[in-house]
């Protein structure tokens, strides 16, 4: 039998409760990845949620807009269910240095992956008579949403440089849909499959969405005597040379110097890495990795040239991480 | 999420090189520079460059989390700002490119951190009126000396990229002009707190006299009046902007 031109899926009131539950989403996801953003470290991710921070909160508006038409009151949010919230403020919780890769599958694995199918389902059961507003806006909505999705999944794949850091990331998303299934998704009415089919998107569609990703420094520009010496000190470093050391520090600096050491040389000191080098006038400053079973330590120094040779002029250790940490 | 965050939070790849402003101030006259780079020549216009992206990234980050901060702000602010994020995360490429185009690369000066700190004002007023007015508004200034010098050396990708990012500033000096006014309209002794925090920051960043009234060949950095106007700023706030950079402390 034909379908009446004229028969509906949802009422105004049931539409309008679903504008909200997709708002809540929105404005909620929205907010997080604005959040997330200067604890995100790497630059291809931060400039990603850059970009779809704006588009989120477009979509959060369109929804809030739509509500008057549909006799309710503007620009309210409200969860389907306290699952569904349980599942953002779990999705909203990795927030540490090493968790970039969490955070972008929290939302370009799952939330946006589900919104999709949710849309993607609606606009398949609007009436094309008397909802082309609401058919508007989820069309433009699935057309972003696909293009973030993918954008996504190319930072994401680049982000994911271990085994580990993939099991890791994969056990995450796992437990994400998992929340998800069991708080029946953003409309806490399932309507099939949570997460939607993949589908394909032309990658020039994405470019917008994408700066450039973080390439490898195959060599640093060090001046040859310079890498010289910083090759030297990482070495004296690892050996745990006191007296070497001491004498790559200028006389003035050399106490505070040993200092500023004190809890590394406690540490086995395997390998080393220059990993940012950077001037100040005619001093370089030259930022170390040193790892070793027990972790990582970066330490950041400042080179200047007297008498003849570069000579460390301040360190500082920027950051120290247990070997777990990272991997 | 912690509303708001610890400023020293902030998170970077490694190649990025952090340092406090004073600090990096101190360096450099101790080797007989300036305390800023000058743009007297490629090296030092590459320097500034340096500064406005890693300034690009933190106005991202800082209105990243001011869209974070304040769910209870008026939804057409938290707009404002979520557009503004969008803005400076393209602004962020634009200097990656042309810090590129001048031969140069990300990490390769310092970065210093006062706009971020300035972004972590506990109150949403405070922030767009030292981040919004305040740093955008002296960003008007350093982009407006900026076109000028690409102009005069005969570089137009700088110039033409810059202009369109300076057109973006003022947009955001403009939201900064709004949202002061009404998260503080009934509020006198909040819009006090917000008004001395961006006048402190004004303050600190005429850069020991260095920003001044005056044709781009004769001071260093001009107040870009026109922009500022357009931005929303009165004739009397300029007035007392200019006023101050003449007993502003050396930095």
């Amino acid at each position: 039998m034909v379908a009446h031109p004229l028969a509906g899926h949802l009422s105004v009131e049931e539409s309008a409760e679903l504008i909200r539950q997709y708002r809540y989403a929105e404005e909620r996801m929205m907010r997080v990845m604005g959040g997330w953003i200067a604890l995100t470290p790497e630059l291809s991710a931060k400039l990603l949620l850059g970009r779809h921070v704006w588009d989120c909160a477009q979509h959060a508006d369109l929804w809030g807009k739509r509500l008057p038409e549909l006799r309710a009151p503007a620009h309210v949010s409200a969860p389907a269910s306290e699952a569904f919230v349980r599942l953002m403020d779990l999705l909203e919780s990795q927030e540490g240095f090493h968790q970039t890769p969490e955070r972008l599958a929290g939302i370009y694995e799952v939330l946006k992956p589900h919104l999709l199918a949710a849309y993607q389902d609606h606009l398949a059961h609007t009436n094309p008579v008397y909802e082309p507003p609401t058919r508007r806006i989820l069309e433009r909505i699935v057309e972003e949403e696909r293009r973030h999705i993918a954008a996504g999944r190319v930072v994401l794949s680049h982000l994911i440089t271990t085994p580990a850091v993939e099991a890791r990331t994969g056990e995450w998303r796992r437990r994400l849909e998992g929340l998800l299934l069991e708080s029946g998704g953003v409309s806490g009415k399932p309507t099939g499959d949570l997460r939607g089919p993949d589908v394909p998107v032309d990658p020039t569609a994405i470019a917008q969405d994408l700066a450039r990703l973080e390439r490898p420094v195959g060599r640093w520009p060090v001046p040859a005597e310079l890498e010289a010496s910083v090759e030297a000190h990482a070495l004296h470093l690892k050996r745990r040379d006191l007296q070497a050391l001491e004498d790559d520090f200028a006389p003035a600096y050399r106490q505070a110097g040993m200092a500023t050491y004190a809890p590394l040389l406690a540490f086995e000191l395997a390998t080393h890495r220059i990993v940012g080098l950077g001037k100040l006038g005619g001093h370089r400053l030259v930022k170390l990795r040193l790892e070793g079973p027990a972790g990582t330590a970066v330490v950041q120094l400042r080179w200047a040239e007297t008498d003849g040779r570069w000579r460390v002029l301040e360190a500082e250790v920027v950051r120290t991480e247990a070997a777990a940490a990272s991997s | 999420m912690d509303r708001p965050i610890a400023y020293d939070k902030l998170a970077r790849e490694d190649r990025f090189i952090r340092m406090r402003a004073r600090r990096v101030s101190e360096i450099r006259l101790e080797q007989g520079l300036s305390p800023f780079p000058d743009l007297s020549n490629q090296e030092s216009i590459k320097e500034r460059v340096h500064g406005i992206l890693v300034g690009e990234l933190q106005a991202m980050e800082g209105a990243g989390r001011t869209v974070y901060d304040f769910p209870e702000a008026p939804w057409e602010f938290t707009m404002d700002m979520a557009r503004q994020v969008w803005d400076e995360s393209r602004h962020v490429e634009i200097y990656v490119r042309l810090l590129e185009h001048l031969g140069g690369y990300v990490g390769e000066f310092p970065e210093t951190t006062i706009l971020w700190r300035c972004a972590c004002a506990e109150d949403a007023a405070a922030r767009v009126a030292g981040v919004n007015r305040g740093l955008e508004g002296l960003a008007c200034d350093v982009f407006n000396q900026l076109i000028h010098i690409a102009r005069k050396i005969g570089d137009p990708i700088l110039e033409q990229a810059v202009d369109f990012v300076l057109a973006d500033e003022i947009t955001h000096v403009r939201m900064g002009s709004r949202w002061l006014n009404e998260l503080t309209k009934d509020d006198p002794e909040r819009r006090r707190k917000a008004v001395e925090f961006q006048e402190a920051i004004d303050e600190r960043f005429n850069l020991g006299g260095i920003r001044r009234e005056g044709d781009h060949e004769e001071v260093p950095i001009s107040i870009a009046t026109e922009a500022r106007k357009l931005a929303g700023f009165t004739d009397e706030e300029i007035a007392r902007l200019i006023k101050a950079t003449q007993r502003s402390p050396v930095y």
